[in-house]
């Protein structure tokens, strides 16, 4: 599977039976990228926000405890997590498992800011996550439905995989990546919340680059 | 002839594509939770078609995660709505007072000879009538520590099996042991949600 253009060269593979955890260049990438935003939730304080009085030259700066955002906090270190079994698991199934704990996660990181406003945006979002979800579940039941395996390593270059079950994977990714637009709606980055809001980008950004490997792989 | 898997599939995405129209056409918020739920359900046939011992084994997951984010959702909603717990009375009936003792011994004894997660579920229902008609003190610690531990033994009985699969006797008796307790005390939880401020 290694000699695939998109993989890169083979670095490490982790064997459970026919499910084969594999870290080629590619993902290898991804896994320290999400690795390096974890670190930084981790040791990152919660940022000061500023406000201009109006009129004049004087500007306060908010006083925000780590204690206040401790369940943002934990929750993106938990999407972080997430983001690190979808990038480096071997199966189908799980890759859906995993990108459908990072919609859950993320959920959960917008959800922790008490503003009627981004408690809306984190509901709707809700929806399209749970609507996602039915869609990657049914492309990994697809693909096992046709091709008797769920393992990408087996799968890879065979091109066994229907079209419409490829066309599902992307949806529930593109379902549950869809979170920076809610943010955006929702005007969370006005929020208290930096840094940890990062990692939804960050989340979302990386099922989208592993689902086109996946896609290109199978 | 189209084969049987065929046929499934078929009738699933009209059933999908129905649910999803009446997600479109519905304005109502908790009746779209509702409606995504179903969503979600139908979509899990798609798993069920397969009809194999793997997919058995990935309907599970599917569930609990369906699960998980339609409790995320409602818990979002009431936020979202500002709604406010309602008081509940406790019911009084002579029945609740006088019968808990007795069913759930039977219960609980019954679960324990069935052993296992069956039984494990059979002595939680149990633990959960008792609790639910009794009454309760604050031991939630206490349960979620035991839970716990019975956990680590269960996934200690898994490492027996790959590790050493000669010594299968007692791995089997470690996780029927570990999963009936464990499924036990998970439900007894379920028996305290009744009333009291820490739920």
């Amino acid at each position: 599977m290694f000699n695939l253009p998109i993989e890169g060269e083979e670095l490490f593979v982790l064997e459970f039976g026919d499910i084969v955890n594999y870290f080629s260049l590619y993902t290898t990438t991804l896994f320290l990228f999400a690795l390096a935003f974890i670190l930084m939730a981790i040791i990152a304080r919660p940022e000061r926000q500023t406000d201009i009085v109006f009129g004049t030259d004087a500007v306060y700066i908010k006083e925000i405890k780590p204690d206040d955002l401790r369940f943002q906090r934990f929750m993106a270190i938990a999407c972080g997590c997430a983001t690190l079994g979808a990038v480096c698991s071997g199966d189908l199934f799980n890759f859906s498992l995993f990108t459908a704990l990072i919609g859950i996660t993320n959920i959960g990181i917008v959800a922790s800011v008490n503003n009627r406003y981004v408690l809306n945006a984190a509901y709707n979002y809700g929806i399209v996550a749970m609507v996602a979800t039915t869609f990657l579940f049914g492309g990994a039941a697809t693909a096992l439905g046709t091709c008797g395996t769920l393992s990408i390593w087996e799968l890879a270059g065979k091109g066994m995989v229907p079209l419409a079950a490829e066309i599902f994977l992307v949806l529930g990714v593109m379902g549950e990546g869809m979170a920076p637009f809610y943010i955006a709606k929702a005007e969370i980055t006005r929020a208290p919340g930096a840094p940890y809001v990062l990692m939804i980008h960050v989340s979302s950004l990386l099922i989208f680059l592993r689902v086109i490997e996946i896609i290109l792989t199978v | 002839m189209m084969d049987f898997y065929q046929v499934g599939l078929f009738c699933t995405l009209v059933c999908v594509v129905i649910s999803f129209l009446a997600l479109f056409r519905e304005r109502d918020d908790i009746h779209k939770i509702l409606i995504v739920d179903l969503i979600e359900t139908v979509g899990l046939v798609l798993v069920c078609l397969v009809a194999t011992d793997l997919a058995e084994a990935l309907i599970l997951p599917g569930l609990v995660v369906g699960i998980s984010e339609l409790l995320m959702l409602t818990e979002l909603y009431i936020r979202k709505e500002r709604l406010p717990l309602p008081a509940i009375q406790p019911i009084r009936i002579e029945v609740m007072q006088t019968a808990p003792p007795i069913i759930t011994f039977v219960l609980v004894v019954y679960g324990i000879i069935l052993s296992g997660f069956s039984g494990g579920a059979v002595a939680g229902i149990g633990l959960v009538f008792y609790f639910l008609c009794k009454g309760y003190e604050e031991r939630f610690a206490l349960l979620e520590t035991i839970s716990g531990y019975a956990w680590a033994l269960w996934i200690g009985a898994f490492f027996i099996f790959m590790i050493v699969p000669q010594a299968w006797l007692i791995a089997v008796m470690l996780a029927g042991g570990a999963i009936l307790v464990k499924v036990t005390t998970k439900m007894a939880l379920i028996g305290t949600m009744r009333e009291g401020p820490d739920v």
